[in-house]
């Protein structure tokens, strides 16, 4: 089915994407602006996802952490930039080609009630890929949707099959949304805050699901997630992500523990954590993420770090490692170590 | 191995399990709990629709005499039967027999525009039958002359302008006793012993029967014209909310010009042009109708094409095709549905004023148009030729309506069952 | 009563009529708010506790139907004001904050209009350039900078417009801040940024406030006291380091162990609760949480608890800290 040269390491290789969504304004503004403007969501990120681990994309609102797991998924083209699936440049491949394959790379959306057709049965949803994918294995469909109903915890599987996504609760939903997704047996799961909308209880649950499939189905997880007390429990890596920019990426718990770049560790800061013996004291920095049309020069991040220097407003800081394995975009991170 | 799984699994409520095992008949009475009012409203319209349909395919199981057929004197009252008429004449003449005064040198005068003409047409048809099939060369057509009021027509008998008059016995009782040289010569027609449940027309025709008849011009030109809108809008409604670009904006044009003529005014353009005949009328109507299916399918197209569900199948690899049938096109059906009733109650209504204005359908039709048009003179007269035709149009308009309404809020699939 | 008491809820109940039948949303609650405190109300989607947040201000739709008393002050009854009396309240002693301030502020009216609005309505001898100085001084304070009342709520960002609605509050000098899931759809930072906003507010005007979310570790930071919510009932009711060091609801020892710890050396592994919460048309019997509670008990499943003082106003509404079910309830009953 796929011929690529050699196999390697990286299911995906993200380098330098951009995505630059044009502001249609009147041509009179035009005229007077003298240029199109964008808003810049993703502008240049480089990332790469070793095969079988869970990528944590972290980030506010404006982050572009979704843009990127959609472009990275081809939900959306990108503007400029590589994106390269088990070694194959996605972009150069034509519809029908990408169509198929869309089966090696699926999507867990974050809403469970908007991602499921109000109007189809849930054995039907979850069986569609199969449908796609696997016409001819048409008579043994039924039992693999039976099989993967059960796996995610939907029991028993012919109690559900011919429910309406309204006929259940929302953690049975967000079940139901893997279960389609990995019906497929896809390589690499596009996760967008999957456990967002589920009751705080339920959670758990979920990610305990998410692991075990993890584990049995040799998945690779891109885990998109603005909730960095929950990625801790089941990313391996994480990049942080500001205004389009990849600012630091390490293994989780290296950079939990030693942060190198000021958004990162205001970040992990203004987590709550659930103990009341360690509120936060530490000062938040003021004001709001700006405006992704007319980002700050030189370091995004500079009008509101607490240890700005000139040099941040002119020099924009490359994404560069520091320390083995653990990578900053900062013009001062050494002095973190 | 299951005892693993079973830990992070829910337990499925009893509740739940035996709601499944509830029949689907059982269901829809289970149904009345939870919509109240809006279930009566559509039990009860599709209670009545289902009946009507049934008349409509089969009226001559309900309708009791022919619709064409002159059945009863004219311009019966509902239940009335028809009236007993005698006629007058003067003693001297020795009137014994409805022949002696009834051939065409004699004169038989009447009350204008009372049924009495009626009657004495009836007799006169039925004795020259009756005596040309005994072989006699005869024709009984006596000339009729009419008279505002009874005492003019009894001076015009005592002036020997007349040779007989035909009136109602009771009538006549009360003013005898001035014309002492007359007298009742002999029965034209004895009372009948039932009417007609609804009256009869100007010609004589069962009311009750035509408007059976109609049930069925109106249930094949509404339901024929409401299918052929909805067999044309809604695919082009679809096909070009999903694929966008030119055609959309082409075929959209197209249907906005359409819709925004006058409904009436576009089916008389259409069936003046087509020329009469029931089918004519059927397509004059649905093209009247196709904008609007276009314009709610477009609509709920594009609104359905953003939606997360259709970005979903589109990541499983789903073709464009797949996409618009399964999951674009269930998700813009039950809007559909709901217009699709209040069309055929429209079309019924569009298929009335188009007959009314006589376009399309051969004049003695039994139509409910048809019958409101010819019924309009009447209107103090005879009240019911008119009343009926019009409470059936709006009974199966209702009724229609009623269903597409109440429909609206059921087939709601968001309706959390909490 | 308590000098140092504000609010008393006691024994409310809200039920809603619905197509499925009757949906008791709250069963039964009783509570106090001290004179500037935080309470804490803590619970999973379903739990009651935004009915709750409501039902105070008796902000309910008219198919609710609310019982019980909710006692200001030890006097008034908020449930019993006539109308005139209920609008004075809101606003001028007690104020509402919900998740998405786009909709409580008026799109078409600029921030400072509507600011000054509230003052004129609520004391209407207020001149106008009294008004603005009060408004502008006040959103100085809470960081935000004068030009931008003259913005429209569109032109803010989510964190100002909390601000702006924190400001409407103190404005008119309410003395209590229902705060509805009012940080759920900001950023951390910004979050960050609010709850110390409403710490100093809180210490400068001596408000109180009940901040209503399902953020344990939001409570955690910011509470005195955390009252935990389970299907329209309170499970488990105490200051917040009672709650958070001893547990004592099954419900709330689940929960703190599910909930994810930021903190490397802390909560490893999550605790997955099994089952879901209940849907309220068709309520377990007896305690509503007994079907997925490891500790249910027979008599958990035929009657409700009363709530136990296990000391120090420490309040938890099990039958597990009843001495004498404890007792003759030896059998443990089988709970999946």
């Amino acid at each position: 089915m796929t011929d690529h040269v050699q196999e390697s390491p990286h299911l995906v290789e993200v380098r330098d994407l951009k995505k630059w969504y044009p502001i249609h304004k009147t041509f009179l503004d035009r005229i007077l602006a003298g240029r199109q403007n964008y808003v810049r969501a993703v502008d240049g990120v480089s990332l790469s996802i070793r095969r079988g681990e869970v990528f944590g994309l972290a980030g506010e609102s404006g982050s572009g952490k979704t843009t990127t797991g959609r472009l990275i998924v081809r939900l959306e083209d990108p503007t400029a930039g590589e994106i390269l699936f088990d070694g194959r440049d996605l972009a150069r491949l034509g519809p029908e080609e990408l169509r198929k394959e869309r089966r090696r790379m699926q999507v867990i959306f974050q809403d469970p009630m908007a991602s499921l057709n109000p109007r189809m049965s849930l054995g039907h949803t979850i069986g569609h890929g199969l449908r796609i994918h696997y016409p001819e294995q048409s008579d043994t469909h039924r039992d693999q949707i039976m099989e993967i109903m059960e796996k995610v915890g939907l029991f028993p599987a012919r109690y559900f099959f011919n429910k309406f996504p309204h006929q259940i609760s929302g953690g049975q939903r967000q079940r139901v949304v893997i279960a389609r997704a990995l019906i497929t047996r896809p390589e690499l799961v596009l996760a967008d805050e999957p456990i967002a909308m589920a009751d705080v209880s339920v959670r758990a649950q979920l990610l305990a699901l998410m692991n075990d499939l993890r584990d049995e189905f040799n998945l690779t997880y891109l885990f998109i997630t603005h909730d960095l007390a929950t990625a801790k429990y089941i990313c391996d890596r994480i990049g942080i992500l500001y205004l389009g920019k990849m600012v630091e990426t390490a293994p989780i718990r290296t950079l939990y523990a030693k942060p190198l770049h000021p958004y990162t560790q205001a970040l992990l800061a203004a987590v709550p954590v659930p103990n009341p013996h360690e509120r936060r004291t530490q000062p938040m920095p003021e004001g709001e993420i700006p405006d992704p049309i007319d980002p700050p020069p030189g370091c995004r991040f500079h009008p509101r770090c607490p240890m700005a220097k000139p040099i941040c407003s002119q020099e924009e800081p490359i994404l560069r490692e520091v320390e083995p394995e653990h990578f900053a975009a900062c013009h001062f991170s050494e002095q973190f170590l | 191995m299951s005892d693993e799984k079973q830990e992070g699994t829910l337990e499925v409520p009893q509740w739940q399990l035996d709601l499944d095992q509830v029949g689907f008949v059982r269901r829809i009475f289970l149904a009345r709990r939870w919509f109240g009012g809006d279930w009566w409203f559509v039990a009860i319209s599709a209670v009545l629709l289902l009946f009507i349909i049934t008349v409509g395919v089969f009226p001559q199981w309900f309708a009791p005499h022919d619709p064409r057929a002159e059945v009863g004197p004219s311009l019966l009252a509902p239940g009335e039967p028809p009236a007993e008429y005698v006629l007058v004449a003067p003693i001297d003449a020795a009137v014994t027999d409805i022949r002696q005064v009834a051939t065409s040198s004699n004169r038989i005068g009447f009350v204008i525009g009372s049924p009495a003409s009626q009657a004495l047409r009836e007799v006169t048809d039925r004795i020259t039958e009756e005596d040309q099939a005994a072989g006699m060369d005869v024709r009984y057509q006596p000339r009729p002359v009419r008279f505002e009021l009874l005492e003019q027509g009894l001076e015009a008998l005592r002036a020997e302008d007349i040779d007989a008059f035909v009136v109602e016995p009771d009538i006549y009782e009360e003013v005898a006793g001035d014309y002492p040289e007359f007298e009742v010569a002999t029965l034209l027609r004895p009372a009948g012993d039932s009417g007609f449940v609804l009256g009869t027309n100007q010609i004589g025709q069962d009311i009750f029967s035509r408007i059976i008849w109609g049930t069925r011009i109106a249930i094949i030109v509404g339901l024929s014209s409401a299918v052929f809108a909805v067999l044309l809008g809604v695919p082009l409604g679809l096909i070009s909310g999903f694929v966008g670009g030119w055609p959309d904006r082409v075929l959209t044009l197209l249907m906005d010009s359409l819709y925004s003529f006058p409904g009436l005014i576009l089916a008389i353009s259409i069936a003046a042009v087509l020329g009469p005949g029931i089918g004519n009328i059927i397509v004059a109507i649905a093209v009247l109708y196709v904008p609007t299916y276009f314009r709610i399918v477009r609509g709920q197209t594009l609104a359905v094409k953003q939606e997360l569900y259709v970005e979903a199948a589109r990541s499983l690899g789903a073709k464009a095709w797949s996409v618009l049938w399964e999951y674009i096109f269930p998700n813009v059906i039950p809007s559909v549905v709901i217009i699709f009733s209040v069309n055929v109650a429209d079309a019924i209504l569009t298929e009335a004023g188009l007959s009314f204005l006589g376009l399309g359908l051969p004049p003695d039709t039994p139509d409910w148009g048809i019958d409101l048009a010819r019924g309009q003179d009447y209107l103090r007269r005879a009240w019911w030729l008119i009343t009926f035709p019009g409470a059936m149009v709006s009974i199966v308009t209702l009724a229609f309506s009623m269903l597409g309404e109440s429909l609206s809020e059921i087939l709601n699939p968001r309706l959390s069952e909490l | 009563m308590d000098a140092h008491t504000l609010l008393q809820v006691r024994d409310l109940h809200v039920a809603y009529r619905t197509r499925l039948g009757h949906v008791s949303a709250i069963d039964g609650i009783s509570f106090d708010v001290h004179k500037g405190e935080i309470l804490g109300l803590v619970g999973e989607s379903g739990c009651g506790k935004s009915t709750l947040g409501k039902a105070l201000l008796r902000m309910l739709p008219s198919s609710a139907r609310i019982e019980g008393e909710v006692l200001y002050e030890g006097g008034t009854d908020l449930l019993n004001l006539d109308l005139h009396a209920l609008r004075d309240f809101r606003g001028r002693r007690a104020s509402m904050m919900f998740q998405d301030p786009m909709t409580s502020l008026n799109p078409v009216q600029r921030v400072d209009e509507h600011i000054v609005e509230a003052i004129e309505v609520h004391e209407p001898d207020t001149s106008k350039e009294e008004a603005l100085e009060r408004a502008r001084v006040l959103v100085e304070r809470l960081g935000i900078q004068a030009q931008r009342l003259r913005a429209y709520p569109h032109q803010l960002s989510g964190g100002m417009r909390q601000r702006i609605m924190i400001g409407l509050g103190l404005v008119l000098n309410a003395n209590l801040i229902i705060a509805d899931e009012a940080t759920t759809s900001l950023d951390v930072i910004v979050e960050a940024n609010l709850l110390d906003q409403l710490r100093e507010v809180r210490e400068e005007f001596g408000l109180a406030m009940i901040v209503i979310t399902h953020n344990i570790a939001l409570v955690a930071e910011l509470a005195d006291r955390v009252a935990v919510m389970y299907a329209g009932r309170i499970a488990e009711i105490g200051t917040v380091y009672e709650i958070f060091d001893h547990p004592s609801h099954p419900y709330t020892q689940g929960l703190l162990k599910s909930v994810p710890n930021i903190k490397l050396d802390e909560q490893e592994e999550l605790y997955k609760m099994p089952g879901e919460p209940p849907n309220l048309t068709h309520p377990p019997s007896g305690c509503r949480f007994h079907p997925r509670c490891p500790m249910a008990m027979t008599i958990c499943t035929e009657r409700e608890p009363d709530m136990i003082d296990v000391g120090s106003g420490h309040l938890v509404h099990c039958w597990l800290f009843d001495q004498d079910a404890v007792k003759s309830q030896a059998s443990k009953k089988v709970s999946s």
